[in-house]
């Protein structure tokens, strides 16, 4: 059989398991949040917001971007858990790894399942981010949402983003498709972003730690020589970090005496 | 006679340095309902893990259909069903969608899970959630699960545990249409030996990782020889006595009665007479044809000895 109709099979059911699961409300609400309390700010507030001027896509750009970035971390886990807990909860394990496809398809079915929620996430984050501005624009016309920006941003960030996470979002994978136990990824997530938080403060290695790849790649919008693509080693330390996290989850599934 | 389904040649298994199986030689007849009985922790679900490839066997250990299993596992589970221990079910999903979920893992046409929901007798209950489903119900959705492929040979873990005793009754029903009407090879393992009675043509012993019986079911009644003799009467020990002298052994005695393994009816006539000759009181004589639980009770009290 083809490798890549195999996995076609082990993604589509993949997905459909979601059906009718927290999971799934989670993956579109979660990244509402934080353009749904933009969208109030700038209602309520929006000329104190604006009261120096400027272009208030810019100024929307930031109260989206930075918060998401700092409060993504804790999504990512919560969506770990979700998919492995789930055949956790049902005794599945077994179940998936008795059916006809090799154990390498199965693992991988999940990974890229995994990766594309949380891709999935980051795109609707832009879109609501977005759509709050359009929506500001139109009851509010004087808060200036009908000037020009670049809107491509509200997705290239998020993207980068995206990339940045990839690093810590296989540690939380591979932790949370090991144990059983909730706290315990949930845990050392927290810890490891937490300790990310102190040690950034004058550690020297600090810009390897992997739960900080997002923060210190991003940047600072605020900064005239603000470049997208900047700081891109952060990008290469959190794909490389994934690939081989991934790999060797894989390498130790296949391995793996499976209960 | 045509090559065995399931073979497995001197399978050894570890836990750390705990020997979960000893040199396990299985073979199992095409067609047949093995039964694979043993008491618990005596390494029963371990085989069948191994037999799924859940737990690697080593190279040249198992072969099933006649073809190694780690060099042909897809090929090979795309022939199995199985149903292992505790039911695995997607509780927040309906019955037909547990199905849904493993149909697009084995692509088989959309029509099958009608065909095995109805097998498993669950159409009328395919769309309430599964986490309203009995015990029994979850069992027959696995089994369900397990026939999507329409898969040669079946492998079934304690199928019957914990259900009541309709469930009992329904699942034997079942296994046994499954292998009559429906041609498939059953691995049925299970500590109750009554179930394995019932159902089983060929069974298996197992007991602290290795097997001590393999064969035919009425095999295993004959080999362990058939009646046995309770005698009730008014002096036990003088009976016992006299029974000795008379070249029987004697494998329970008690305040009231003694049993005596004995080859023909014929012999009850010559026990009695010689009791009566004795002045013995002889209050009742019967028999009773040995059945597996005694003999398995005998096969695993033998290795403790």
């Amino acid at each position: 059989m083809n490798a890549a109709i195999a996995l076609k099979r082990g993604i589509s059911a993949e997905l459909y398991k979601f059906r009718r699961t927290f999971i799934l409300w989670f993956l579109i609400l979660g990244p509402a949040f934080i353009p749904i309390i933009n969208l109030i700010i700038f209602l309520t507030r929006g000329e104190q917001v604006m009261a120096n001027g400027g272009n208030p896509w810019q100024m929307l750009l930031q109260f989206s971007i930075d918060p998401g970035n700092f409060l993504f971390p804790f999504f990512v886990m919560i969506v770990a858990l979700f998919v492995n807990s789930i055949e956790h909860n049902s005794n599945t394990w077994k179940l998936i790894y008795t059916q006809p496809l090799s154990r390498g398809v199965v693992y991988f079915s999940k990974v890229k399942v995994f990766t594309f929620m949380i891709f999935m996430s980051l795109m609707l984050f832009g879109i609501f981010s977005v759509l709050a501005g359009q929506v500001v624009g139109l009851l509010k016309p004087d808060l200036g949402f009908d000037q020009t920006f670049d809107k491509s941003l509200f997705f290239a960030l998020p993207f980068k983003v995206f990339l940045m996470t990839m690093g810590y979002a296989s540690l939380q994978f591979w932790m949370s498709q090991r144990w059983k136990n909730l706290i315990l990824p949930l845990g050392i997530g927290i810890g490891g972003f937490i300790s990310f938080m102190i040690l950034s403060q004058g550690w020297k290695y600090a810009p390897y730690h992997p739960y900080g790849y997002q923060i210190l790649g991003l940047g600072n919008l605020r900064d005239p020589e603000f470049q997208v693509w900047g700081n891109l080693e952060f990008v290469y330390r959190s794909l490389g970090l994934a690939v081989v996290v991934f790999v060797l989850g894989g390498v130790e599934k296949l391995r793996k005496r499976i209960i | 006679m045509s090559e065995p389904i399931i073979q497995t040649h001197g399978l050894d298994f570890y836990f750390k340095d705990f020997k979960a199986l000893d040199q396990i030689n299985l073979e199992v007849p095409k067609g047949s309902i093995y039964g694979f009985l043993g008491p618990n922790g005596a390494g029963k679900t371990t085989t069948i893990r191994v037999l799924l490839d859940l737990f690697h066997p080593k190279d040249g250990q198992v072969q099933i259909f006649g073809k190694e299993l780690r060099a042909n596992k897809v090929e090979i589970l795309g022939r199995v069903g199985a149903l292992i221990e505790n039911p695995s079910i997607y509780k927040h999903l309906s019955g037909r969608q547990n199905l849904e979920v493993i149909r697009k893992m084995v692509d088989v046409p959309k029509e099958r899970i009608d065909e095995v929901l109805k097998i498993v007798r669950l159409v009328d209950n395919a769309d309430k959630k599964a986490k309203n489903y009995s015990l029994g119900m979850c069992q027959r959705l696995g089994l369900a699960g397990a026939l999507l492929t329409d898969p040669d040979l079946l492998i079934l873990d304690e199928p019957t545990n914990g259900l009541d005793p309709s469930g009992i009754i329904e699942m034997r029903e079942l296994i046994i249409e499954l292998n009559k009407e429906h041609g498939k090879t059953i691995f049925l393992s299970s500590h109750i030996l009554s179930e394995i009675e019932k159902l089983a043509t060929d069974v298996a012993i197992i007991d602290q990782g290795k097997i001590l019986y393999q064969g035919k079911l009425e095999g295993l009644q004959q080999d362990n020889s058939g009646l046995e003799l309770i005698i009730e009467t008014n002096e036990v020990s003088q009976a016992a006595e006299l029974l000795k002298s008379m070249n029987y052994t004697v494998s329970e005695q008690n305040g009231r009665s003694i049993h005596v393994p004995i080859v023909e009816k014929l012999e009850v006539a010559q026990i009695n007479k010689a009791l009566v000759d004795k002045n013995l009181e002889v209050y009742q004589l019967k028999t009773s044809e040995q059945n597996l639980e005694s003999i398995f009770l005998n096969i695993t009290k033998k290795l403790d000895q």
